[in-house]
């Protein structure tokens, strides 16, 4: 006979999980009691969100699922931006939370909240516990839809006289899902009509999205792409997917994307999506959106098609199939010469950051930074000017380098998440950039950085404001920077230190000039090859801004420079 | 234009109320819901005043939803919209198949 908190924990461990990261109250005690020896490593956040946005981490840097615990009531609560955050951006994530007893749901019982209804909006499958003989097949169902299809989260949520009680254990089970119906409309092949497509083209431009890293299809499309020969962009979720010397990538599209994106984005006449669900930040005005081009949708998630613009060609599968069956066909094609076109598109005449945007402290900042870290290292990022300015500097050709909080846009995301990249990935480098703002909500995760010696890499880029806020103020509100000040923040430096975390201040000044000082190379050299987890803040100009910018309800192709 | 959209589905904890989310989270004014016991399985029925866009949003939705097992829908005339007339024309996530591969898709 095993407690139904020893079934949950045991069926859990069949499904591949040992790294769970929790926060425990009354509900879910059972659950934390027969913790020990289960094979489960459990890590202490210092809060809900905190152990959601590192069970992300965790799940964004491996592709496998991420298990946040929490209690009922208000630690389930705490647990709901992060599976926004999850559903969002596809991100296989499990959150078991404890209920109160099954004779006191409805009865406004003390910490109870509806967590099963709350989330339904939420989640991809969640399940409110009714028997103890359940649990087995609950847990199974939930692993499986968690990381089948588009990855996405699941709500498990357990009555705490379910966990206490006892039964004979049979094993974990093992779900098979039900066969669905398919589309009746579907059509026997893509490539004939696709094919006649490419044929027509004059301007083909690709979109890669984070469809292509989650579904490991990144070999299979840098193969494609090698032969296609096509101008290739990458939205953010999609950095890292396409190698940047390849001499046809555009680097990132979208409201802080590169000139040469939004412009080869505006004018083509065949967009070929893959994994991308084309959102606004993507887009720009949806009616003006690559108003030229037929588009070419692949797509693991039905649901995604024809949300901003309406697809000529849908393609639903997973990547890593469609694109190697795309790649075959194409192989034995004869394409059109489209060097002419792909020399317009990566042209000089478009290089790949406004020149003048280079000039700003914080960029420069990055790009000592970013020049140091090794190959296989992990950018983290908080969400803000930072996140953009980070994106548009992040180089690296790791698919699952550069994680952050794409769709939903969580402040707060950046620390918690990289402290499960760093343990999902010890011998990681893991830096993790954060505006002052966003730092600031989730900065009790110190403690567990602390706790772990996780040797996590730390910046605060601070300019004293929300800064993209503000940047949204002074450019549409006639500078009123409503709320938006923060000139009072408290002493980075000083905090990190009071949770034992070694930190130092670095100013403007130490990238001012032609070349960054050589004292800032060796400041920033000895803080990456740091053992021990390291805080870094650096002092931004109080107004810089993210620039390009396509202002909200422009075209992709009217986007804004620094003196405009 | 009014839309009878009848959803099959196995009745699951929250399907039905995932379904008509789908229609919620659009400020859709449902008119009209019904849910009922079909052969071995649920069918719910919503009238919905929909754009052209919104249904073909609104059947990608319940489609990717776990549990539903169909969907379809009639135009609904004002007079008589029980009965309705097979419209056909509304897009069902339609691919261009890769046979096997679409039932790992729509998982």
């Amino acid at each position: 006979m095993l407690r139904g908190a020893d079934i949950v924990l045991r069926c859990v461990r069949a499904e591949g999980v040992d790294l769970v990261f929790g926060y425990p109250g009354g509900a879910i005690m059972p659950l934390y009691d027969a913790l020990e020896g289960s094979g489960i490593r459990h890590i202490l956040s210092r809060h809900e969100q905190g152990a959601v946005f590192a069970a992300e981490g965790y799940a964004r840097s491996t592709g496998k699922t991420g298990v946040a615990i929490a209690t009922s009531g208000p630690g389930a609560t705490n647990l709901m931006t992060g599976i926004a955050d999850a559903k969002m951006d596809s991100v296989p994530l499990v959150c078991i939370t404890g209920q109160v007893r099954s004779v006191l749901i409805g009865s406004d019982a003390f910490q109870e909240t509806d967590v099963f209804g709350m989330t339904l909006s939420l989640t991809k499958w969640s399940r409110l516990a009714k028997t103890i003989e359940e649990i087995p097949d609950i847990i199974a169902e939930g692993f499986y839809w968690a990381r089948s299809g588009r990855p996405g989260p699941v709500v498990l949520d357990f009555p705490v006289d379910l966990l206490k009680a006892k039964v004979e254990f049979k094993g974990p089970s093992t779900f098979l899902p039900p066969a669905k119906k398919t589309n009746g409309h579907a059509k026997p092949e893509f490539w004939p009509k696709l094919q006649g497509m490419l044929q027509a083209a004059k301007k083909p431009f690709v979109l890669v999205g984070a469809g292509a890293k989650i579904s490991g299809a990144t070999d299979e499309l840098i193969g494609l792409l090698d032969t296609l020969q096509i101008p290739a962009c990458a939205t953010v979720h999609g950095l890292g997917a396409i190698p940047s010397e390849k001499p046809y990538y555009t680097g990132m599209v979208g409201m802080h994307g590169t000139k040469a994106s939004n412009m080869a984005l505006h004018e083509t006449d065949l967009l070929l999506v893959f994994g991308a669900r084309l959102d606004d930040r993507v887009t720009g005005e949806p009616s003006r959106f690559a108003p030229d081009a037929k588009i070419v949708h692949f797509e693991i998630d039905p649901a995604q098609l024809d949300r901003v613009r309406a697809c000529e060609l849908p393609v639903v599968g997973d990547l890593k199939q469609t694109v190697s069956q795309f790649h075959n066909e194409v192989k034995h094609a004869s394409l059109p010469d489209w060097s002419g076109w792909r020399g317009i598109a990566c042209g000089l005449e478009r290089a790949e950051v406004d020149s003048r945007g280079l000039a700003q402290p914080a960029i420069r900042f990055l790009d000592a930074l970013f020049g140091q870290m090794p190959d296989d290292a992990f950018v983290v990022t908080d969400v803000g000017q930072h996140q953009m300015w980070a994106a548009q500097r992040y180089r690296k050709n790791s698919p699952r380098g550069f994680i952050t909080s794409g769709g939903l846009g969580a402040m707060g995301f950046g620390l918690p998440a990289a402290i499960g990249v760093q343990l999902a990935n010890p011998g990681a480098c893991v830096i993790c950039i954060s505006g002052d703002g966003g730092f600031q909500m989730n900065l009790q995760e110190l403690a567990t950085v602390h706790r772990l010696k996780l040797p996590v890499k730390n910046v605060i880029i601070d300019n004293k404001y929300l800064g993209m806020v503000r940047q949204w103020q002074q450019l549409f509100y006639e500078r009123n920077y409503a709320e938006t000040d923060m000139s009072d923040n408290p002493d980075f430096v000083a905090i990190s230190k009071a949770y034992g975390i070694h930190a130092e201040l670095m100013g403007v000044e130490a990238v001012a000039g032609i070349d960054v000082p050589a004292s800032t190379t060796k400041s920033l050299s000895r803080f990456l090859q740091s053992p021990e987890p390291e805080l870094l803040v650096f002092e931004c100009p109080k107004e810089a801004n993210v620039y390009p910018m396509v202002p909200a309800g422009a075209a992709l192709s009217e986007m804004v420079f620094e003196d405009e | 234009m009014m839309h009878l959209f009848q959803i099959r589905y196995n009745n699951t904890q929250g399907t039905l109320m995932r379904i008509l989310m789908a229609a919620s989270r659009r400020g859709l004014s449902m008119s009209y819901v019904q849910a009922m016991p079909s052969g071995d399985a649920f069918e719910a029925r919503l009238l919905l005043d929909v754009t052209e866009k919104q249904s073909a949003q609104l059947y990608r939705d319940w489609h990717a939803t776990v549990d539903v097992m169909d969907v379809s829908s009639m135009l609904a005339l004002e007079e008589g919209w029980a009965e309705g007339i097979e419209a056909g024309a509304h897009m069902p996530p339609a691919s261009a198949g890769i046979g096997s591969y679409n039932r790992t898709a729509l998982a």
